[in-house]
């Protein structure tokens, strides 16, 4: 389970926690408010406490703890706890200033468009923050922190970092980025900065000690790496909040069986598990002593249905002779009981699917599939000319109605979603077969190593894909026709239901090129409306991050932006 | 004997290399690699993943990688991890103490309990004891490790709260010895009971062949003891394919325990293979194979050595 946590903050992150998160929706809805919620105390959990050590069990070691040099969501559940970024988001996937005094916009002056297209963003920095060495940090940090996203080679994603043109640091408080283009999603750049005093004079980062033992101006500093054994963080005596951490020390141990992890919960041998399957979740939720916490997130399970005939590599003129039909797709949308797989595979714990962007400022809002109902798919289907033959299985022009569906293997809640729909989707008159592929192949993104989805050589693929806070990307790179990978682009873009509207192309490629958040959210929700008439992809359900909690553990929220350590200052424990 | 063990080397080196030759190929064949798990992320974008194949050496033809490892494998370097930047010596060197530990121990367990469990069934032979004995080795063969380690997890940590669940030590205690032994106890059981049960069915049945030999009969008649005829003729001669057994298993002192140091939580080399294999980290994958190849070609030396000084009817290099 590989995921972005690139650049450390502002990354989303598959796996968080939130039940603070949901209630804070969830009376928001209630009250029709707009104020900001306040802070709302676990139920019954007294006053924080400070001091302490929380022990928490993480599945996977991280390879290094180096922000924007691994994606791994377990080096983000670390690095949150070390290193600061500019901006960062807060649960409701707004964002927030943290080593900037504000969030620059266009209304705050923050940011200004230039001629020629240019674009300056302007952060002025809190003053007095320092590293955890005692160094104050300042704008050249910033400034180091893109020279060397630019230089190193090792680093995994340049995206925008490569649009900037210069940074002016006019006073060590304030750090003026120059971009080439306009460039949306500016605010998620600069997640972590990194400190140039320590790290200028190193000539392979990723072999500096500072990889395994970083320091940052975050609540903690690593203080040990136990190759697979554990991580720990202690207290950051310069942190800029005299009042935090609360803890003194945070343990990252290292558990890579999940079962084992809750059991170490259990004996109180941990206090915290990290990531766990709504599978699990029956069994701890009836323990007085463990809390469960769990957080919408972004990531949405979802059945893509290719509208290509398949070949490899597919041409997306030629139509699938049965998914090319939108009545076909919109039939097996119908005969897809999704609240049912929620209820009865995933322990209630998800929500119905309605788009890729389930979250944060840029989800559209009202956007809605068509419920479960297994009598109009078939009547639909009849309309369309799709005629039942003796084995109960529709034709149409000597084309019989029958598809596979292609999931990762080894992943026995797919596979349980395949059987329902295998059934269900029978009961219609279409014939369903399962084929499924290791994520390596199926989920690589690789042209050349043959990921059918690139290639076009599939009927319909069930996987999760998890857009950034700013959705753009995922955006234009999965919905627009020109990023329908084919031979003559050597692959490139990941639209692999080769779904091709040319008002929802105007739509994606003018956000980009907008500056208003506002204005930029209503011209995705039109391309996602589009989306979902013509039935290219079936919302399945939005994914919960889960984790669990000793009882006597506080402070812990979730965001679903990011890995529940997030806000591991304000964390605490009553022994 | 030396010319015997010099041949025997000698053959080893092309041997080496043609298993180094085919890990390499098979390793390279799986889809996926070290970037496939950047797939996921929105941020990373084919120019990206081109930039870091560059910079890991992953676009150079198969044959010169391949040579370049080889080179430098000769020479003693085992190269960088593609994941971590460590060197692949000092990652070993960060696990092999942990298993070793282990697996040293879980060696040992099991040839103390093994021979004398075996000696009582098979000189028992029909008896209760003997029946109890068989039926529980077929239990404890038959158990998955990964079941096993779990069950002994729930049992012995959370519902007796007698040893520690997971890890080598306490987390922020300061690991004394007792803290490690008890941490040491659960995935020593785990490892040790089907290997127990694996040596006893060898022996036993190995024992009861040759108590109805008839030298053993012979050393009776001569009026010994049971004790002294079980030690020094039925026992010195059914222990010959035991000690191939336990030859042939020493590369596990490397390689560790997959699973249960999955469960276990135990930092060990087969955590350090089971992460290095997910994440197609090449470097490590093709030292530790090659490694341990190495360490079987050897093992078996040492069993044939072995054997030959047991067995004086068998000459090495006859």
């Amino acid at each position: 389970m590989e995921a972005s946590t690139f650049p450390g903050r502002t990354s989303l992150i598959r796996t968080a926690a939130a039940r603070l998160a949901a209630l804070f929706a969830a009376i928001a809805v209630l009250l029709g408010a707009c104020a900001p919620a306040p802070a709302i105390p676990a139920p019954a959990t007294p006053a924080p406490v400070r001091g302490g050590t929380l022990v928490f069990a993480l599945s996977q070691e991280p390879p290094f703890l180096l922000p924007g040099y691994t994606t791994q969501t377990a080096a983000g559940v670390i690095l949150n706890t070390v290193f600061d970024g500019l901006t960062g988001i807060d649960p409701e996937g707004n964002y927030i200033a943290i080593l900037a005094k504000q969030v620059p916009s266009l209304a705050n002056g923050g940011v200004k468009m230039l001629a020629g297209g240019r674009m300056a963003v302007t952060y002025d920095l809190v003053d007095g923050v320092r590293w955890a060495d005692g160094s104050p940090f300042t704008s050249a940090d910033v400034k180091f922190t893109w020279e060397l996203f630019m230089k190193d080679s090792r680093v995994v994603s340049r995206e925008g970092y490569d649009l900037i043109e210069s940074i002016d640091t006019p006073t060590p408080v304030q750090a003026v980025v120059n971009y080439r283009q306009l460039y949306a999603p500016f605010l998620t750049r600069f997640g972590a900065i990194l400190p140039k005093a320590v790290l200028e004079k190193e000539a392979d980062l990723t072999k500096a000690a500072f990889a395994r033992l970083p320091m940052g101006t975050g609540p903690f500093k690593v203080t040990e790496f136990v190759a697979g054994d554990h991580v720990t963080v202690e207290r950051n005596p310069q942190y800029r909040n005299k009042e935090r951490p609360y803890l003194d020390r945070i343990i990252f141990r290292i558990v890579p069986s999940k079962d084992a992890a809750v059991a170490q919960l259990k004996a109180a041998e941990v206090d915290g598990v990290w990531s766990l399957t709504e599978a699990q979740v029956p069994d701890i939720e009836k323990n007085p002593a463990i809390r469960v916490l769990t957080a919408p997130s972004a990531t949405v399970e979802r059945i893509e249905l290719n509208q290509a005939k398949p070949g490899d590599p597919a041409d997306p003129r030629i139509r699938h002779p049965v998914l090319g039909d939108r009545a076909v797709r919109r039939a097996l949308n119908l005969a897809t009981p999704k609240q049912q797989i929620i209820d009865k595979l995933l322990f209630g714990r998800a929500k119905v699917g309605t788009s890729p962007i389930a979250l944060g400022w840029a989800s559209p809002k009202g956007l809605t599939q068509e419920a479960y109902d297994s009598a109009l798919a078939a009547k639909v289907l009849d309309d369309a000319g799709w005629v039942k033959g003796a084995d109960g299985i529709r034709s149409k022009g000597g084309v019989r109605a029958s598809i596979t569906i292609t999931t990762t293997t080894d992943d026995r809640l797919r596979e349980q979603v395949q059987q329902i729909l295998v059934d269900e989707w029978r009961r219609i008159g279409v014939a369903l077969s399962i084929k499924n592929m290791p994520s390596s192949v199926l989920l690589s993104n690789s042209w050349t190593g043959g990921d059918p989805r690139k290639r076009g050589n599939f009927d319909a693929v069930l996987y999760a894909s998890t857009p950034q806070v700013d959705p753009h990307t995922t955006m234009s790179q999965r919905y627009t026709s020109s990023s329908i990978p084919t031979a003559a682009n050597s692959g490139l873009g990941q639209n692999f239901t080769r779904f091709s509207n040319s008002e929802a192309d105007a739509a994606i490629n003018e956000a980009g090129l907008t500056a208003d958040p506002t204005r930029r959210a209503d011209l995705y929700a039109k391309a996602l409306r589009l989306l979902n008439e013509d039935v290219a992809i079936i919302w399945l359900y939005d994914r919960q991050s889960i984790d669990a909690f000793r009882s006597n553990v506080g402070g812990v929220t979730g965001n679903a932006w990011l890995a529940a350590t997030y806000n591991a200052a304000d964390w605490w424990i009553k022994r | 004997m030396g010319a015997y063990v010099a041949r025997r080397a000698a053959g080893a080196v092309p041997l080496l290399f043609l298993i180094s030759v085919a890990i390499f190929a098979i390793l390279r064949a799986v889809p996926g690699g070290p970037l496939a798990m950047y797939a996921g992320d929105p941020t990373v974008r084919d120019e990206d993943l081109a930039r870091l194949e560059r910079a890991l050496g992953l676009d150079q033809p198969l044959p010169l990688q391949y040579l370049a490892w080889l080179v430098r494998f000769a020479v003693g370097d085992w190269g960088y991890s593609l994941a971590s930047s460590q060197p692949v010596l000092g990652l070993v060197g960060e696990r092999l103490p942990n298993t070793l530990l282990l697996m040293g121990t879980v060696y040992l367990v099991t040839l103390a309990l093994a021979i004398p469990v075996a000696v009582v069934a098979a000189t028992r032979q029909y008896s209760v004891l003997d029946h109890l004995i068989t039926g529980a080795t077929f239990a404890a063969y038959a158990l998955p490790t990964f079941w096993l380690g779990l069950l002994l997890i729930l049992t012995f940590g959370l519902q007796l709260g007698w040893l520690p669940l997971g890890g080598m030590t306490t987390p922020g205690g300061d690991g004394d010895l007792v803290d490690r032994l008890r941490h040491l106890v659960l995935p020593v059981v785990t490892l040790s009971l089907p290997g127990i049960a694996h040596y006893v069915r060898y022996l036993r049945a190995s024992l009861l062949e040759t108590i109805g030999q008839d030298y053993v009969r012979t050393a009776r008649a001569k009026g010994l003891g049971e004790h002294a005829v079980l030690r020094g003729h039925a026992l010195r001669n059914a222990a010959i394919p035991l000690v191939t057994l336990a030859a042939l298993e020493l590369p596990e002192l490397f390689v560790g325990a997959l699973v249960t140091e999955q469960i276990f939580g135990w930092p060990g080399m087969g955590r350090l293979f089971w992460d290095a294999a997910t994440r197609a980290d090449y470097p490590v994958l093709m030292s530790l194979l090659t490694v341990a190849a190495a360490l079987i070609i050897l093992a078996n030396l040492v069993a044939d050595l072995l054997y030959a000084a047991i067995d004086p009817r068998i000459r090495v290099g006859a």
